[in-house]
């Protein structure tokens, strides 16, 4: 097979034909960024394990195609399942485009980005330019200097299959002292081979508080590229949690750049993979001054022949000192054939430093297993239970109580299907 | 009386070791029996073998519950059919609370049956009951199995565990050990609650102590793999006063 790459004249052409709006200009600019870039390969260190070639050549394939780039995917029985399962103010993403429907409420302000004036969108690294690119729309969320908005705020991100290629574009930014609890959930509508590349991009001014949860359960057909970037100012604190039951490929970019002394950073990450699932989890921290701290904790059960990547950098910036640092990566191995990649990344160029990191790879424990069975459950039900022990250690991480019966729920039904999965 | 617990000629190894060399024991319905013996004779060994652990090997004999073949059942299999092992060493499960095994332990059991699940308030109740019976706080219903729990509140843990199972054969491996006082009488309570005509109990224990307050019909003596000597519970009290190595030069004479 012939490597495809989305070259010049092809991006050029697509971009060439959106239509004339506020996102233009940046357009331009990025297809030029994203054409001297190009997709990642597997020599870049980053992407050692997650080759991007098939999502590349449904790339090119979709491009070719004359894209219609009309949201196609309609308003469904899922949405209206999710909708109701989470109490919150809820915002509607189809293939990108956000719904006109949005909710008014107190001091959030809440806008398209084809609408809003947006001078500058970051397009730095390959996929983040490939976004701004090929960008239809998406969702500015800005909250006032102290305001606290009564429920939490949720995104549902729904995509259509087909040969698609989606841009997601979410944009974030509280102001001084003000808390949001955000929740995205990325879904599919319907199967067949699909890409969604999305870009979040998080402003937290002084002592503003984001508690932001994603729940990524999306059809076994559909990769995604997913990549938030956060800044904190002083005593800022953002608590993301991620939850990754779907999809084929999934990449995770959560980078999170400590500015102001005070801040917290806290990651969770759970991720469940199966069959022939590739999951990817980069995070970064970075400590630019001290004192901060930073806490992060991830998860992953895998069974078939999945594979998963945990890498999680933290960067101590020369004088960052007082800065504190815990992480740790824990991995449920349930078939010798699934494979797991962790690795932690420390760079400390500060003198004092607390960090510490930890990872781990296990089966399930036999003694445990027996010890249930002795009690009369069944082989299948103790595997099913300890494993969910194992994954209930990330729920409870769960800041945003709205949401838990949904994860839960989720969490549940792809266990089931996993434990059907596992080796004896 | 007729006889539950049949075992013939066992022998039973583990990691090429062979630790039962060719072990006979009957236990018959409304029994208690004691097994005591030296540490390493194997009576966990036994015990984990009649509970079905898949690490060890029966290479020879056979064992019988209630006239059928026990060795070819799942661990699960044994559960529901009445026997429970009171493990030497409680298994600590972090993240799975104490209730809900309680729960799915007696469901799977019910099931078996042919019953329906227990409803949330029946279970409730006899939980309490239960937990009363053995002066054990509520509040272990909702921590973790065994996570964080000494020793003595294991053990209590586990009889707890059988007091809601109701077991035909209930196995104890050294569910004394580590208790103190007022707790051995609480685990001596749960015991002899579950005595009856139908049911069989076989306690594994190094002390003389358990059987003042449950009394054996026989002591057996284990020793490398085999039972050596079995008596009347007056065989505990002269083990206590000479030791096993009295049992060894006896079994060697
Ligand atoms: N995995 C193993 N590999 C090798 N030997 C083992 C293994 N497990 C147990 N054994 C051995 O089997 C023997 C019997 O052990 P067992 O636990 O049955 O003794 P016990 O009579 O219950 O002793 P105690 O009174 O100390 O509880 C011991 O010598 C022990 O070391
Ligand atoms: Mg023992």
């Amino acid at each position: 097979m012939t490597t495809q790459v989305i070259d010049k004249s092809l991006l050029d052409a697509a971009v060439k034909a959106m239509p004339d709006d506020r996102l233009a200009g940046l357009r331009r600019e990025a297809a030029d960024r994203f054409v001297s870039l190009g997709f990642p390969g597997t020599d870049h260190e980053d992407w050692k394990y997650t080759n991007l070639s098939d999502i590349e050549a449904l790339s090119v394939a979709w491009l070719k195609g004359n894209p219609n780039l009309q949201p196609v995917s309609s308003v469904t029985d899922i949405t209206d399942e999710v909708r109701s399962a989470i109490d919150a103010h809820w915002l509607l993403v189809r293939d990108g485009v956000a719904d006109d429907m949005l909710p008014d409420i107190d001091g959030i302000e809440i806008e398209r980005l084809v609408d809003a004036d947006c001078s500058a969108l970051s397009a730095d690294d390959a996929l983040s330019a490939f976004n701004v690119a090929l960008l239809q729309d998406g969702l500015r969320i800005r909250v006032e200097p102290d305001a606290a908005p009564d429920r939490p705020l949720a995104i549902l991100n729904i995509d259509s299959a087909r040969q698609r290629v989606v841009q997601s574009r979410l944009v974030v930014e509280l102001a001084a002292g003000a808390r949001l609890e955000l929740i995205e959930c990325a879904l599919s509508n319907g199967s067949g081979s699909q890409f969604t590349n999305s870009v979040v991009d998080v402003d937290l001014e002084n002592a503003a508080c984001l508690t932001h949860t994603r729940v990524q359960d999306r059809h076994p057909d559909h990769s995604g590229i997913y990549r938030l970037q956060a800044s904190l100012a002083r005593d800022a604190n953002i608590r993301h949690s991620s939850f990754d039951f779907g999809g084929a490929l999934s990449r995770n970019d959560v980078v999170t750049d400590i500015k102001g002394t005070g801040a917290a950073v806290g990651l969770n990450g759970l991720y469940l993979a199966g069959g022939e699932q590739h999951i990817d989890n980069h995070t970064s921290i970075i400590h630019g001054v001290g004192p901060a701290t930073s806490d992060e904790e991830y998860r992953g059960i895998l069974t078939g022949r999945a594979q998963c990547v945990f890498n999680g950098k933290v960067i101590v910036a020369e004088g960052a000192d007082g800065t504190n640092s815990r992480q740790s990566n824990h991995n449920l191995l349930l078939s010798d054939r699934a494979e797991i990649d962790t690795k932690p990344e420390l760079e400390i160029y500060a003198d004092d430093v607390k960090c510490a990191h930890g990872a781990t790879v296990g089966q399930l424990d036999h003694a445990a297993l027996f010890y249930l069975q002795s009690r009369g459950l069944d082989r299948d039900q103790a595997k099913q239970i300890l494993t969910r022990a194992f994954a209930a250690g990330m729920l409870s991480s769960l800041s945003v109580p709205a949401c838990e019966d949904f994860v839960s729920a989720r969490l549940d039904r792809r266990l089931a299907e996993l434990v059907d999965d596992v080796d004896d | 009386m007729s006889k539950m617990l049949e075992i013939e000629n066992l022998k039973a190894r583990i990691a090429g070791n062979e630790i039962l060399t060719g072990l006979n024991l009957v236990v018959s319905t409304g029994e208690v029996h004691a097994i005591m013996g030296p540490n390493g004779s194997g009576k966990s060994t036994l015990a984990q073998v009649i509970a079905g652990h898949a690490d060890y090997d029966v290479t020879e004999g056979s064992v019988k519950f209630d006239g059928n073949d026990l060795l070819e059942l799942e661990p699960e299999e044994r559960a529901r059919e009445g026997i429970f092992l009171g493990f030497q060493y409680p298994v600590e499960i972090p993240g799975v609370n104490n209730a809900y095994l309680l729960k799915a332990a007696v469901n799977a059991k019910r099931k078996h049956v042919g019953m329906d699940e227990i409803d949330a308030f029946e279970f409730l109740k006899l939980a309490r009951e239960k937990m009363a019976l053995l002066d054990m706080d509520q509040s272990f219903l909702n921590r973790g199995v065994n996570e964080g729990f000494s020793g003595g509140e294991k053990k209590r843990n586990e009889i707890l565990q059988m007091a809601m199972l109701e077991p035909k054969l209930a196995i104890l491996d050294e569910t004394d050990s580590g208790l103190d006082i007022d707790a051995l009488k609480a685990v001596a309570n749960g015991v002899n609650a579950l005595r009856h005509a139908d049911r069989a109990i076989v306690l594994v224990t190094h002390y003389q102590r358990l059987l003042d307050y449950i009394e054996p019909d026989f002591v057996h003596v284990l020793s490398k793999g085999q039972i050596v000597r079995s008596g009347d519970k007056s065989l505990a009290l002269e083990l206590e006063e000479k030791g096993y190595e009295w049992v060894r030069e006896v079994a060697n004479a």
